[in-house]
């Protein structure tokens, strides 16, 4: 669609730079020399026994070959897109309705609402080590809670066992996320004029109609932008997964940000962990890519 | 026009900056205690030492250091342990470091092959007392046969067990894996108490606790396929089978353990003199001993302990003055007290009546002369975690023991090529 | 079908009871942290576990406030650099969400994907460039550091999310303030901004909270542990040998109780800019 650069569209165009670079620049400025350097790091061999050396040998793809000869590497990729697309389900459906449900009007909906938030607020590492120790097998409360109304006979090995481990981090990144989840698309609901649902009651529209017909579509860009950045969060996740199972047991949890993580601070394989990072970034990059792709021009041009 | 409201804002946002460059810059300032005059070198010294007893200890030694000499002054600082590492290595990268560190003993290979510490055989070699050290702490120290720092304590790992439920059931604390083997299923009462638990997580810590199973066989510890290696890790696997052994070893850690035995869910742990007083605090009611971890066809343990490190390229012979230091039989007698480890000599260790006394650290001294270092290695972490991939897909039984090692020593032998 | 004709007590009732139970499980582990903080470290290992303390062991919280260590200094850490990192990014932010959303201008969606491009490596990889950034600005050690760090954590999530706000609120009030001889500024100072206040509030308190849970950061990058943020704190009850599960409860209580406190509090002006948002047609 091409636009005429009028001196009035010029004019407004400055005006919209003004407002928009202080907070680019703040932005590359700081984060943008660090993408650089991983960028760069990823081509060079840097690791326990090269870090001392004055010039790091450039060697070009090798460490992203060795790093995909890793079966470690596609168990890390899955598992980070299982974890995530998960996790984003979950909060997302249930963030949605608890904004949906705590938007009408009784008595506890305020103050709930206000309750709610207090598991976004705990630190991740808390968190982590606070149902690191409810999921415990013998003696965790979640298996006590579950065996005393007779729902399970048998303990569950939540985060010792590979078949649950990872549901075991969903649902907890999921507890922490709802709230997130939650107040955004309030926020989006207070937005959506009420003169709509009056005139479609008028219309005789119940209640389904007049979610799928109205709530949702105004609020499509609030769903959008939540759920495209609860998807780059969640996928970076790394406190969480790392103090509950440390990427266990054996690489059931295993995602690429603890794997990163592992290459370049245990083992010291510096390149090879802004190897995998950068395999995190590009995915990353393409999904906000589909991201772009769904705002509607309208919105951009506006 | 501006809004009122946003120019207040802008001004607190200023205030407030302000006040934060001054408010740091005098901070620095002050930061050192002593208002001694400039003469004296500073140098400081970075640790991870997390317990309050052990922090006052640390500050305690670097206080009788300044108080000894004029020349250097040393300050501690404590960084957590999981900080440690990514601070030595950004330090490294961004060339801030502080002059003396110090490291788990494992570490040391990898931290001295990336050139943070300073080679000090020339200074190591040159001490009266170099072969008092006990042989597996001073082997941490080297890397290509060359020293790059000093043992500052050690400990190792022994069979903790509980009196009363041996007592019970008849038995005497076993000496060998055929005994360990029946005592722990006799102990085992389903859904109450374990014959043995062992912290088996997939890290550092959990290759520190399976170590001793593989060397007892006469393995080393770059040999989990070999056949002795098998059998070790066999062995335990066999114990989690057949039931003397929960299987949620894989995600405990050594506190975990002790957590265990007082709360009496399970007869035996493997774990370290560090766990001593809390065991008291927790339980002073219970009746516990140590023996020597039960050997296959030799006596093992795994080392325990850190080293002192002079980093590379800063105040270099200051630092060594204050190791030196440390090495004194009072002052060494002192702080290891207070850490609750034994000191890394032998002259001062079987002197030292707290220790060869006591019914509980005696057993850890005479365990001792069994414990094998890590390595050392420069890449052990990698060899590490090939181990500890190994013993978790044996546990969880993703992978048979003999077809767990094997993989593993695959990688180990391409990691040491 | 038979209408159900509930009036608007019962209506009432039922919508709370089901909100009370909803919060109930989703706050269960916070009752489990607050009700283990109390209890001493042998009791939290019991089984079966206890619901009431046995002891009410007080201890855990009141150690945490003497000594060098004393919560209070990182308190003052903590509440200084997560307010200085919220004005900063509100004060970037803002601007930014409004000048997306409003204007014409080319380049906006690679603008959108800039800043969608900041949040994509892990904190943990990023720590060595920018220490290497900060050693190269002389900000070690200085207070300044996390909180620069913290704003590129808030920045780019409050842009995109005002951005979405600004777009969502009626243009005809500027096109008005316009005609009435208002610059693009003031318009924007005087009109969009009292306007949009939930949406601001909403988002500095997530900047707020950002910069207020950040750990890696604020440990990375000052190394004089009394300048260190509550959040570090963690690491004196997670030791080298392990964890004292019933202190470091406290220890999450006492983090996460401020940021509780401020969200109550700032939850009856959200509620009333909410409301009148939507009321107002």
């Amino acid at each position: 669609m091409k636009i005429k650069h009028t001196s009035e569209f010029l004019r407004e165009e400055r005006e919209g730079y003004i407002f928009v670079l202080p907070a680019l620049i703040f932005m590359l400025a700081f984060v943008g020399y660090p993408i650089i350097y991983n960028f760069i790091l990823s081509f060079r061999d840097v690791s326990v026994m090269t870090i001392s050396q004055e010039v790091k040998p450039f060697i070009g793809l090798k460490n992203y070959i060795e790093v995909f000869k890793d079966p470690t590497m596609k168990i890390s990729i899955w598992n980070t897109f299982v974890f995530t697309i998960g996790s984003i389900s979950i909060q997302f459906v249930i963030g949605l309705a608890l904004a949906l449900f705590l938007n009408l009007k009784f008595k506890f909906a305020q103050p709930i609402r206000g309750l709610m938030v207090v598991s976004y607020l705990i630190p991740m590492t808390v968190t982590a080590l606070l149902f690191k120790f409810m999921y415990s097998t013998s003696g965790g409360i979640i298996n006590e809670l579950l065996m005393s109304v007779h729902l399970i006979s048998k303990p569950i090995g939540w985060i010792i066992s590979g078949n649950t481990s990872m549901l075991s981090v969903i649902l907890t990144n999921s507890w922490v996320g709802i709230p997130f989840n939650m107040l955004l698309l309030t926020t989006g609901l207070s937005n959506i004029s009420y003169t709509l649902y009056e005139a479609a009651q008028v219309d005789g529209a119940n209640v389904i109609q007049r979610f799928f017909r109205i709530t949702l579509p105004e609020l499509k860009p609030a769903i959008l932008s939540v759920l495209v950045l609860g998807f780059i969060y969640t996928f970076k996740v790394f406190d969480l997964v790392f103090v509950m199972t440390n990427g266990g047991p054996v690489n059931s949890t295993e995602l690429m940000s603890t794997f990163a993580y592992k290459l370049s601070f245990t083992q010291f394989s510096f390149s090879k962990g802004a190897t995998v990072a950068n395999v995190l970034f590009a995915i990353l990059f393409c999904v906000s890519l589909g991201y772009l792709g769904l705002i509607k021009d309208e919105e951009v041009i506006g | 026009m501006i809004k009122k409201k946003t120019l207040l804002a802008c001004s607190i946002a200023a205030i407030m900056t302000i006040s934060l460059f001054s408010g740091c810059g005098s901070k620095a300032s002050t930061d050192s205690t002593n208002t001694t005059s400039t003469e004296k070198t500073k140098i400081t010294l970075w640790h991870y030492f997390d317990g309050q007893q052990q922090q006052k200890a640390m500050e305690n030694l670097a206080k009788k250091f300044n108080e000894s000499q004029e020349k250097t002054e040393v300050s501690v600082e404590f960084v957590p342990r999981a900080e440690l590492t990514k601070q030595f290595t950004i330090g490294l990268v961004a060339d801030k470091l502080p002059d003396m560190g110090l490291v788990d003993n494992p570490d040391m290979a990898s931290f001295s092959a990336m050139g943070l510490f300073a080679d000090i055989t020339g200074k190591v070699n040159s001490l009266e007392y170099k072969e008092q050290f006990f042989p597996g702490p001073l082997a941490s120290c080297q890397l290509d046969g060359k020293y790059y720092g000093l043992p500052l304590g050690s400990n190792d790992l022994a069979l903790f067990y509980n009196k009363d439920m041996f007592t019970k059931a008849g038995v005497e604390p076993p000496t060998t894996y055929a005994q360990l083997k029946t005592v722990a299923k006799k102990l085992t009462v389903e859904g109450t108490t374990y014959g043995l638990a062992i912290a088996a997580p997939k890290n550092e810590e959990g290759t520190f606790q399976f170590l001793p199973w593989l060397l007892s066989t006469g393995a080393k510890y770059n040999e989990i396929g070999s056949d002795a290696g098998i059998s070790g890790l066999k062995y335990l696997t066999d114990l989690i089978k057949d039931g003397s052994m929960s299987k949620e070893v894989i995600n405990w850690t050594q506190n975990d353990l002790e957590k265990q035995f007082v709360t009496n869910k399970a007869a035996m742990i493997i774990d370290g003199p560090w766990i001593n007083s809390t065991i008291k605090t927790d339980a002073p009611n219970l009746n516990w001993g140590v023996v020597k971890i039960p050997k296959d066809k030799v006596y093992a343990s795994t080392l325990g302990g850190e080293n002192w490190g002079v980093i590379k390229g800063q105040h270099e012979d200051e630092a060594w003055e204050f190791i030196k230091f440390s090495q004194t039989e009072d002052i060494m007698n002192e702080y290891c007290a207070e850490f609750g480890y034994i000191p890394s000599r032998k002259d001062i260790a079987e002197k030292n009546e707290k220790i060869t006394k006591d019914p509980i650290m005696s057993v850890f001294l005479d365990e001792l002369q069994y414990a094998m270092p890590r390595g050392p290695h420069a890449k052990w972490p990698q060899i590490s975690d090939a181990m500890s991939t190994a013993f978790q897909e044996s546990f969880t039984n993703a992978k048979t023991p003999d077809r767990a090692a094997k993989d593993a020593q695959i990688k180990i032998d391409s990691i040491l090529k | 079908m038979k209408k159900r004709v509930f009036n608007e007590k019962q209506k009432n009732i039922i919508l709370c009871s089901i909100a009370v139970v909803m919060a109930c499980i989703m706050l269960f582990p916070i009752y489990w942290i607050v009700v283990s903080s109390f209890k001493t470290n042998a009791e939290i290992f019991a089984s079966p576990p206890t619901f009431i303390p046995k002891v009410f062991t007080f201890s855990n919280y009141t150690e945490q406030f003497v000594g060098k260590n004393s919560i209070l200094i990182a308190f003052g850490n903590s509440c200084k650099i997560a307010t200085s990192s919220m004005v900063l990014s509100c004060l970037l932010a803002v601007p930014a969400g409004y000048g997306l959303a409003r204007f014409k201008m080319r380049g906006k969606k690679i603008f959108i994907i800039s800043f969608l491009v900041t949040q994509m490596l892990p904190v943990t990889l990023i720590l060595t460039p920018m220490f290497l950034v900060y050693k190269n600005l002389q900000l070690l050690d200085n207070s300044l550091a996390p909180i620069l760090s913290d704003s590129t954590i808030a920045v780019p999530f409050v842009v995109l999310i005002l951005r979405t706000y600004f777009l969502a609120l009626p243009k005809e009030l500027e096109d008005a303030a316009k005609i009435d001889g208002c610059t693009t500024f003031t318009s924007f100072t005087r009109i969009m901004l009292p306007l949009s206040y939930p949406g601001i509030i909403m988002t500095a308190a997530f900047s707020f909270l950002f910069a207020w849970g950040d750990l890696a950061y604020s440990l990375t990058f000052l190394s004089t542990p009394a300048k260190r943020t509550m959040t570090a704190g963690i690491y004196n009850f997670m030791g080298q040998y392990g964890i004292q599960w019933n202190k470091i409860m406290a220890y999450g209580v006492l983090l996460v109780l401020p940021v509780v406190l401020i969200f109550i509090f700032l939850q009856k002006y959200i509620i009333g800019g909410l409301t009148n948002g939507a009321v107002k047609g």
